[in-house]
C-alpha cells in the first residue's frame, strides 16, 4: 500500500526491544565474497539508469545518513552497513540470509551477549582516507553522544540492551550486551550505516542528527556528484572495495534520482520508458505499464508486513473471542485484495505469517483461515447473539455488533479494502463504520486503545518473528500491541525464543500461529507488499520472485546497495 | 498624515493578530505538536524523541506564555527553526520564493490587464456582441473551481496531447543556468499553471470592472463630457475609467487572498515546487515551523498589498481621505 | 476562484424600492423571472436540489456497491464507469450531491447570518463596539483563506463539519464589511429617526426597519458566497483533507485522482464531479449576476439593437 514506504523507513527506525534472537547464519568469518547469490558480473561499465520514486518534495541536497527525510538517497548508495540481512530469503531453517559486507564475518558469544565483528581491511573511504574498525566504533559511540541518532534505540541509556562497543587489536569490533541480544543482530549489522570518524568528528558530538553532510564521504558503491532540487545524480566509485580485477563494481555508470512530486508523472515516467528503477503504485499496471514493453517490463511485489484489523480487546463485545472470529470467517480476504488493492496484495491469513516470503515458518496444519459466513453466524448463535430486524447481530442484553473502525487518511488503498470489508460484515451481520484520522490522531489512539477496531500495519522485521512479537506482547501494550492481548503463556514464548536452538524457534513460532488462529488477537486481512517495476532494455541484475537477493524499491535501505552491486548494462 | 499613521497602525495590528492566530491554531488541542512529531518519527526512542521536540521548539515543558514571546521574537527576527527534514526553513522560504512570486505575480498582472481592458471596452460598447458574450462566459469560466481548471488543462494539453509538461518547474535532468534554453523550459513548465490562474481570476476583473465602468457611465460628468463633444477614447479613459478603477484597487487587495488560496491548489495538481506546494506538503507532514512561516508569508503579503492599494487609492481619491 | 465584489465600495445598492409592502416584492418577483439569467440559474439549482432530496428516483445502485468491474470506462450499465473498487461513478455523482448541497447551503446561511449580526450591529450601534467589530472583520478579512482553512482542517478531526465549521469562520468577513457600510448609510435616513422618535426598541428598528432594505445586499452576499463555498469546499476535499470516507463530490474527485483516473484514461470519474461542482457553482453565480442586475438599474442588459454611446 502506499504508505509502505512509509513504515519501511520506520523498519530502519523501530523500536524493538530486545528479546530472543535467531541464530546467524554466518557465525565467524566467510570469505571475502558477498554471498548467497553471486551477482553476474560481465565485466562491462556504462549506461545510465534513472530511479523513479515519488518523494513528495524537492531535495534538500542534505545526505546525513540519520536524519530518516533524507537517508533514502544516501545509505545504499554512499553509506554501508556491516553485514547484509536479507529479509527476503531464508535458509533452511528459517534464519535470514545474511552478507558480510564492510564487516567480514562475525561471532556470538555462547550467551549471546557478546558480538564480535571482523572488519574488512583494503576498504576507502570516498575521499581516499582508509577505512578502519576505529570508524566502526566512532559510529556507535555518535549514536551515544547523540541519542536523536540512535533511531533503533540500541544503546542502554536509550532504552536498548547495548552497553559497549570498543576495538579489539587491529580489526575487530566487540559490541557487549545487557542481556542475550540476537535479534538485535539486524539494527546492529545492517540497520547502522558507518560513517566516517575523520569527517564526522569535525563536528558539534551532540548535534550530529541536524549535520546537513552536504558533500557525503562514504565506502559505497556510488559518489554524489551533482545535487538540484529537482534531481540528484551519482557516478560510480570507480575505488569500490568490491571491484577486483576483471570484475568491476558496480557496473552502471552513472544514476539519475529525479525529484517526483506526485504519483502521476512518477507513473508517466515509467511507462514511457524514461525511468528504468520504479517504486511506484501504479493502478491498472498492466495496461498502463506492462503493456507497452511488455517483453522487458516487469513488476514484483514482494509481502513483508500483515495488514490487518486489530479489534481492541478490552472493548467488552471485541473481547468475546467469538465475535472476533466471526469477523475473521466474514471477510473475504481474495475479494478485498482484488477489489481493494487491484489483486497487488494477497490475501493474509490467520498465522500472521506472511507467504509466500516466510514459508518456512508456516504450519499449514495449523491454518484455518476461510471465507464462511456461515460458520460465523453459527458461532455467533452458539455465542448467544442473535439476528436483529435490522440484520445485525446483538447480544442478550441488547448490544448490537456495531463497530467503527478506525484507519489513517490519505491511504486510499486501504479506504478501498476497507469499504469492501464494510460490505462483507453487513452481509454477515456485523455493522461497522469507518472513521479516517490523521497520522497524529491515530496513533495515539492506538497505542492509547482508544478505538473499537483499527485498520493497520506493524514495522516488523527481517522475521515473522518481529512482527508477531509487537503484536502479541504484553508489555507491548501501550506502543504497538494495538489489541492489548496479554497473556503470560505467550510471553513466555516470546521470551523463550532468544535462547533457542533454530528448530525450537521453529516450534514456538508454530505455537504462537496456534493462538493467532485460536484466540484471533489479531485478524491479518492481506498481506503489505514493496512496490517495484523494473526494465531489463538496458540493464540486468534485478532482483526477481526466483532471486530475491535483496528487497527491491530503492527506498529499502540498505537493500538498494545491494541492488546497485548486482545491476549490469545489458550492452 | 494622520491617515498614514491610521493605516500603519492597523496593520501592525492586523499583523501581530494574524501571527498570534498562527501560534494558537496547531496548540489547541492539547499534546498535538508533540504526537505530530511522535507519529512521524514513530518508534524513535524516548530520548531522542525529547532531543528533537526541543529542536522543533516544541518544549512541553515550558510555559505557554514563554513559548508565545519567544515565538513572537523569532518571527520578528526570521529565525522559523529547521524544517522536518532539518532545512533551516527561511532558506527553504527563500528557494521556493521566487517561483511562486513568479507565476502568481505575472499572471496576476496579466489578468488584472487583460480583464480590466476587457471589461472597459465591453462597458463601452454595452450591449454589443462583446458584452453579451464575453463577461458572462467569463464570468462563468471564473466561478469554475481552480483545481478542475487545473485539472482539465492538465488532462487536454499535457497528458493527452502531450504539448506541454506535466509536472514541476523546470525539466528533471537540468541545470539551472541562465541560458536561453534554461529560461524557455521554465516558462514552457510556468505556462499551464499560468494560464489557469489567469483564466480563473480574468473573469472576475471583468466583470467587476464592466459593472464600476457601466455605472460610472450612467453619471452625470459623463453625459456632461459627452455633450461637450469629447473624442470617446478620452471620455472613457480619463473620465470614465479613471473612476471606475478605484473600487478595484481595494478589491484587488482582496483578491490577492483568493490568488494565493488558488496558488496553492494549482501548484497542487502540476506538482509546481513553489511556496503553496511547501505549504501543503508542510501541512501533511505536520511541519510545525515551516507551516507557521509560510502562514505568516501569506499574511504579510496580503496586508502588505492592502497598504499598498489603500495609500494608492488615498493618493488617487481625496474622497477616500477624510474618512 | 473569486466572489466579483457585488457592489462599490460604498455600498449603494438599494433598487428595491424601500419600506415594506406586497407590491414590492411583486415586483421584485417579476424583475427575478423576467431576468434570463436569474431564470437559468434557478433552474440549475432547483434541479440540483431536486436531486439532492431525491436521489433514489435517479439510481437504483447503491453508491458504496464495491460489486461491479473496477476502473471500467462508461457503458450502457454504468453511464460514467466505474471507480477503482468497482463502484458505480453515475450512483456516487447523484448520491453525493446532497452533503455537497447540505455543507454549501449551510456555510453560506450560517455566515451570512453572522456577517449580518456583527455588520448591521457594528453599523447601527456605533462607537466602541462598531470599532472594535470592525477591527475583528478587517483582521478577518485579510487573513488568507485557503492556508488558514488548510491549517485548520489539518489540526482538527477531519470531517464535513470541521470543514463547514472552518468554512464559516473564514468567510463572514466580506460580506460583514459590505453590510457595516450599507448599514451606516442607512443609518441616518428619515424612517429610521422617526422610529427612534416613536420609541421603538433598538432591536426592533435593526430587524423590522433596517434589515428588509437590505435585502438584496443579504442575497447577494449569500449568493456570491455559495459561489465561493462550492469551490473551496470542493478543493479542501480534493486535496484529501476532509474526511475522504463521506460522499461528496469533492471527495469523487480525490479518489479519482488518487488512483490516477486521468492517466489511466478513466476519465469521467474526474470529469464529472468536477462539471458538477461547476455547474453549481455557475447556478449560483448566474443568479448572483442577476441580482446585480436587478438591484443596480444601470446594470440591466439592454435590450436595445444596438447602443452606440458615440458616433
Amino acid at each position: 500500500m502506499r504508505g509502505s514506504r512509509f513504515f519501511a523507513v520506520l523498519v530502519s527506525a523501530s523500536v524493538i526491544a530486545a528479546g530472543c534472537g535467531s541464530s546467524t547464519a554466518t557465525p565467524g568469518a566467510t570469505g571475502t565474497s558477498p554471498g548467497a547469490s553471486a551477482p553476474v558480473n560481465t565485466g562491462l561499465i556504462g549506461g545510465k539508469l534513472v530511479i523513479d520514486n515519488e518523494s513528495g518534495s524537492t531535495w534538500t541536497c542534505q545526505f546525513n545518513p540519520y536524519n530518516p527525510s533524507v537517508s533514502i538517497t544516501s545509505v545504499g548508495f554512499i553509506y554501508e552497513p556491516l553485514e547484509f540481512v536479507d529479509a527476503l530469503e531464508t535458509n533452511a531453517d528459517g534464519s535470514n540470509v545474511v552478507t558480510p559486507w564492510l564487516a567480514s564475518g562475525s561471532t556470538w558469544s555462547a550467551d549471546f551477549k557478546t558480538l564480535t565483528f571482523t572488519i574488512r581491511s583494503a576498504v576507502k573511504w570516498s575521499d581516499g582516507q582508509p577505512f578502519s574498525a576505529a570508524d566502526v566504533v566512532y559510529t556507535f559511540d555518535a549514536l551515544k553522544a547523540d541519542p536523536a541518532l540512535d533511531l533503533n534505540a540500541l544503546w542502554s541509556a536509550d532504552g536498548g540492551p547495548l552497553t559497549s562497543v570498543a576495538q579489539q587489536g587491529t580489526d575487530q569490533v566487540v559490541f557487549t550486551f545487557s542481556g542475550p541480544a540476537q535479534t538485535y543482530f539486524f539494527y546492529v549489522a545492517d540497520q547502522t550505516p558507518i560513517v566516517p570518524q575523520h569527517i564526522w568528528s569535525t563536528q558539534d558530538q551532540t548535534k550530529l542528527d541536524s549535520y546537513a553532510d552536504t558533500d557525503p564521504v562514504g565506502t559505497g558503491s556510488y559518489l554524489m556528484s551533482n545535487c538540484t532540487e529537482n534531481n540528484i545524480k551519482y557516478l560510480r566509485n570507480p575505488n569500490y572495495w568490491q571491484s577486483t580485477p576483471g570484475h568491476p563494481v558496480p557496473q552502471v555508470a552513472e544514476l539519475d534520482y529525479p525529484a517526483f512530486l506526485s504519483n502521476t508523472p512518477a507513473n508517466l515516467e515509467l511507462a514511457e520508458g524514461q525511468a528504468q528503477w520504479g517504486a511506484q503504485y501504479i493502478p491498472n499496471i498492466d495496461s498502463f505499464y506492462i503493456a507497452k514493453d511488455p517483453a522487458h517490463r516487469h513488476y514484483w511485489f514482494p509481502a513483508t508486513l500483515n495488514v490487518a484489523l486489530f479489534p481492541n480487546m478490552s472493548n467488552p463485545l471485541l473481547g468475546n473471542v467469538a465475535v472476533r472470529q466471526a469477523i475473521s470467517l466474514a471477510i473475504n480476504r481474495a475479494d478485498v485484495s482484488q477489489r481493494g488493492e487491484s489483486g497487488y496484495e494477497p490475501a493474509a491469513n490467520q498465522t500472521g505469517i506472511v507467504l509466500p516470503t516466510y514459508s518456512a515458518w508456516y504450519d499449514r496444519s495449523i491454518d484455518t483461515t476461510a471465507f464462511d459466513v456461515a460458520k460465523a453466524d453459527q458461532i455467533l448463535e452458539a455465542a448467544g447473539f442473535t439476528k436483529g430486524s435490522d440484520g445485525i447481530y446483538a447480544n442478550a442484553g441488547g448490544q448490537k455488533l456495531s463497530f467503527t473502525i478506525k484507519t489513517i487518511s490519505g491511504y486510499t488503498d486501504w479506504d478501498s479494502s476497507l469499504s469492501v470489508i464494510r460490505q462483507e460484515l453487513q452481509t454477515a451481520g456485523i455493522a461497522v463504520t469507518i472513521q479516517d484520522e490523521d497520522t497524529s490522531v491515530y496513533v495515539p489512539d492506538l497505542q492509547g486503545g482508544n478505538f473499537q477496531l483499527a485498520y493497520g500495519e506493524e514495522t516488523g522485521g527481517p522475521l515473522p518473528y518481529y512482527e508477531l512479537r509487537q503484536m502479541l506482547l504484553s508489555s507491548n501494550i501501550g506502543s504497538t500491541n494495538y489489541s492489548r492481548y496479554s497473556s503470560s503463556s505467550t510471553d513466555a514464548l516470546f521470551n523463550q525464543y532468544a535462547s533457542a536452538s533454530a528448530a525450537d524457534q521453529l516450534t514456538i513460532i508454530h505455537q504462537i500461529e496456534q493462538v493467532m488462529v485460536g484466540q484471533v488477537p489479531v485478524i491479518p486481512v492481506t498481506e503489505g507488499v514493496d512496490w517495484y517495476q523494473y526494465d531489463t532494455t538496458d540493464f540486468g541484475g534485478w532482483p526477481t520472485p526466483q532471486d530475491p537477493y535483496a528487497q527491491p524499491p530503492v527506498w529499502a535501505t540498505p537493500d538498494n546497495g545491494v541492488v546497485l552491486t548486482h545491476l549490469f548494462p545489458t550492452h | 498624515m494622520r491617515y498614514v499613521a491610521r493605516r500603519l497602525g492597523l496593520f501592525v495590528l492586523t499583523l501581530w493578530a494574524a501571527l498570534t492566530v498562527n501560534f494558537l491554531i496547531p496548540r489547541l488541542m492539547p499534546g498535538n505538536e508533540a504526537t505530530a512529531v511522535l507519529s512521524r518519527m514513530k518508534g524513535v526512542n524516548p530520548a531522542a524523541l525529547h532531543a528533537l521536540q526541543v529542536e522543533f521548539g516544541i518544549n512541553t515543558d515550558q510555559n505557554i506564555l514563554v513559548t508565545y514571546l519567544q515565538y513572537l521574537g523569532n518571527c520578528l527576527t526570521g529565525q522559523f527553526g529547521l524544517t522536518a527534514a532539518r532545512v533551516p526553513v527561511m532558506t527553504d522560504i527563500m528557494e521556493k520564493l521566487p517561483w511562486t512570486l513568479g507565476l502568481v505575480g505575472v499572471t496576476t498582472v496579466i489578468a488584472f490587464a487583460i480583464g480590466t481592458m476587457i471589461g472597459i471596452v465591453s462597458a463601452w460598447r454595452r450591449g454589443g456582441r462583446l458584452d453579451s458574450i464575453l463577461p458572462p462566459f467569463l464570468f462563468i469560466v471564473s466561478t469554475l473551481p481552480v483545481f478542475f481548471v487545473a485539472l482539465v488543462l492538465l488532462y487536454v494539453f499535457a497528458v493527452t496531447l502531450g504539448w506541454l509538461p506535466l509536472a514541476s518547474n523546470y525539466d528533471l535532468g537540468a541545470t539551472p543556468s541562465l541560458s536561453l534554453s534554461f529560461v524557455g523550459d521554465v516558462i514552457g513548465h510556468a505556462l499551464l499553471p499560468g494560464a489557469t490562474l489567469v483564466i480563473v481570476t480574468a473573469g472576475s476583473w471583468i466583470y467587476t470592472m464592466r459593472n464600476n465602468m457601466v455605472t460610472t457611465l450612467a453619471e452625470d460628468y459623463v453625459r456632461m463630457a459627452r455633450a461637450k463633444g469629447l473624442p470617446s477614447w478620452q471620455i472613457m479613459i480619463d473620465y470614465a475609467a479613471r473612476n471606475a478603477i478605484l473600487p478595484n484597487l481595494t478589491g484587488f487587495a482582496m483578491q490577492l487572498g483568493y490568488v494565493l488560496g488558488g496558488s496553492i491548489l494549482v501548484e497542487y495538481t502540476f506538482s509546481y515546487p513553489g511556496l503553496g506546494y511547501l505549504f501543503y506538503t508542510g501541512t501533511t507532514d505536520h511541519d510545525l515551523p515551516l507551516q507557521s512561516a509560510l502562514f505568516l508569508v501569506y499574511t504579510l503579503a496580503i496586508l502588505i498589498c492592502v497598504l499598498i492599494a489603500d495609500f494608492a487609492s488615498a493618493l488617487l481619491d481625496p474622497r477616500t481621505r477624510d474618512s | 476562484m473569486t466572489i466579483p465584489a457585488a457592489t462599490t465600495e460604498s455600498g449603494t445598492l438599494s433598487a428595491v424600492p424601500a419600506g415594506r409592502g406586497s407590491a414590492a416584492s411583486r415586483r421584485f418577483a417579476q424583475a427575478v423571472l423576467r431576468n434570463r439569467k436569474a431564470t437559468a440559474g434557478l433552474v440549475i439549482l432547483a434541479a440540483i436540489s431536486f436531486i439532492a432530496a431525491f436521489p433514489g428516483l435517479f439510481t437504483n445502485v447503491d453508491p458504496h456497491a464495491a460489486i461491479f468491474d473496477q476502473q471500467a470506462g462508461p457503458s450502457a450499465q454504468h453511464l460514467l464507469g466505474t471507480t477503482q473498487v468497482g463502484e458505480d461513478v453515475y450512483s456516487q455523482l447523484i448520491w453525493g450531491t446532497r452533503l455537497t448541497l447540505i455543507i454549501t447551503v449551510i456555510v453560506s446561511l450560517v455566515a451570512t447570518m453572522i456577517s449580518i449580526l456583527i455588520g448591521v450591529t457594528a453599523a447601527y450601534v456605533g462607537g466602541m463596539a462598531d470599532r472594535s467589530l470592525s477591527l475583528l472583520t478587517d483582521v478577518f478579512l485579510v487573513l488568507p483563506t485557503l492556508p488558514l482553512l488548510i491549517v485548520l482542517t489539518a489540526y482538527l478531526p477531519s470531517g464535513s463539519l470541521t470543514i463547514t465549521a472552518v468554512m464559516i469562520a473564514t468567510s463572514w468577513a466580506f460580506a460583514a464589511r459590505q453590510l457595516r457600510a450599507q448599514g451606516l448609510s442607512l443609518r441616518t435616513r428619515d424612517f429610521l429617526e422617526a422610529a427612534k422618535v416613536r420609541g421603538e426598541r433598538r432591536s426592533y428598528i435593526i430587524i423590522v426597519e433596517i434589515l428588509p432594505n437590505m435585502i438584496s445586499l443579504l442575497v447577494a452576499s449569500f449568493l456570491g458566497l455559495a459561489v465561493f463555498v462550492v469551490g473551496f469546499a470542493a478543493g479542501l476535499q480534493f486535496l484529501g483533507l476532509s474526511n475522504s470516507t463521506e460522499l461528496t463530490w469533492g471527495t469523487m474527485l480525490y479518489y479519482s485522482q488518487q488512483n490516477g483516473a486521468l492517466e489511466s484514461g478513466n476519465v469521467w470519474w474526474m470529469l464529472a464531479p468536477g462539471i458538477a461542482v461547476a455547474v453549481l457553482g455557475t447556478g449560483f453565480a448566474l443568479l448572483n449576476y442577476a441580482f446585480d442586475e436587478i438591484g443596480n438599474p444601470a446594470l440591466r442588459p439592454v435590450r436595445r439593437r444596438r447602443a452606440k454611446p458615440t458616433a
